[in-house]
């Protein structure tokens, strides 16, 4: 294990051991972020590798203010959103306004105990793909990192470059989305 | 408290982040609205089963080999200073 700013100083020497530790530590999170995002295993682990080539490259003059994690997560969710607009230039990435109204609940039906009753592991995993492909980018981003990765409303807000407020607004978005999404499907077997 | 301002506040109840008189006005609502509770509920569902599946990695041959590249391209910049 490393403090932060240990493993900062052991980069810079080009420790062997440092790069695992950070190999181990991180990979598999900007991963997650990156293919939630772009839904395209080969394009996310091409991030992953933009983004620990630029942390490489940064090493020298990395201050430390951010930590390591929150800087690699945020130059990867730059990298995705790039690619993003690069693949489909005409769309608009934010046509969901933060400040419009939360649209009210359709699906009232309880189906709480559906996926575990009647739905193999493979399938629940099938609904909640099918259900958050569905999610704009800029709320899946922060759904994916509180909920996921289980970071704070700072951390999110400080990766996604948006304010702590706009941070919350998003998550409660995604999750009244996802879970309409999931009822839809759900639902009808309850 | 209405079921329009429950609604607005479901995400904040339910990461425990309303004072107590709103977390009590909020309580009060849900023992009585049916529709309220099962949206509370549901929403919960949907953030267990996220956090259950999301834990994804990268496929190991593909992590051995980005790991192989990283690490080549991490002991070369040494090389070159
Ligand atoms: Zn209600």
């Amino acid at each position: 294990m490393y403090s932060e700013q240990e493993l900062v100083t052991t980069l810079r020497r080009r420790d062997p051991d440092a790069f695992t530790f950070l190999f181990e530590s991180y990979s598999d999170k900007v991963y997650r972020l990156a293919a939630g995002l772009l839904e395209d295993d080969m394009e996310a682990e091409g991030v992953v590798q933009e983004s620990f080539l630029r942390l490489f490259e940064r090493l020298d003059r990395f201050e430390g203010r951010a930590k390591i994690s929150t800087w690699l997560y945020r130059v990867a969710y730059n990298a995705a959103m790039d690619r993003l607009r690069q693949r489909r230039p005409t769309m608009m990435l934010d046509f969901a306004a933060d400040d419009d109204d939360i649209p009210a609940p359709v699906i009232l039906a309880d189906w709480r105990d559906v996926p575990e009753r009647l739905l193999t592991e493979a399938e629940i995993k099938a609904e909640l793909d099918k259900a958050i492909t569905a999610l704009p980018e800029k709320h899946k981003a922060v759904f994916i990192l509180r909920e996921i990765e289980g970071l704070s409303t700072q951390e999110t807000a400080d990766i996604t470059g948006i304010s702590i407020s706009a941070a919350k607004v998003r998550l409660h978005r995604a999750r009244l989305f996802l879970r309409e999404r999931l009822a839809e499907s759900l639902a009808q077997h309850a | 408290m209405t079921c329009e301002e429950l609604l607005q506040y479901l995400s904040d109840y339910i990461d425990q982040n309303l004072d107590e008189e709103l977390t009590a006005a909020a309580q009060e609502h849900l023992a009585t609205c049916h529709n309220c509770r099962v949206v509370l509920d549901t929403t919960q569902q949907t953030i267990s089963l996220f956090r259950e599946q999301g834990k994804r990695t990268i496929p190991t041959l593909r992590r051995q080999r980005l790991f192989d590249q990283l690490q080549d391209a991490f002991l070369q910049a040494e090389a070159d200073c």
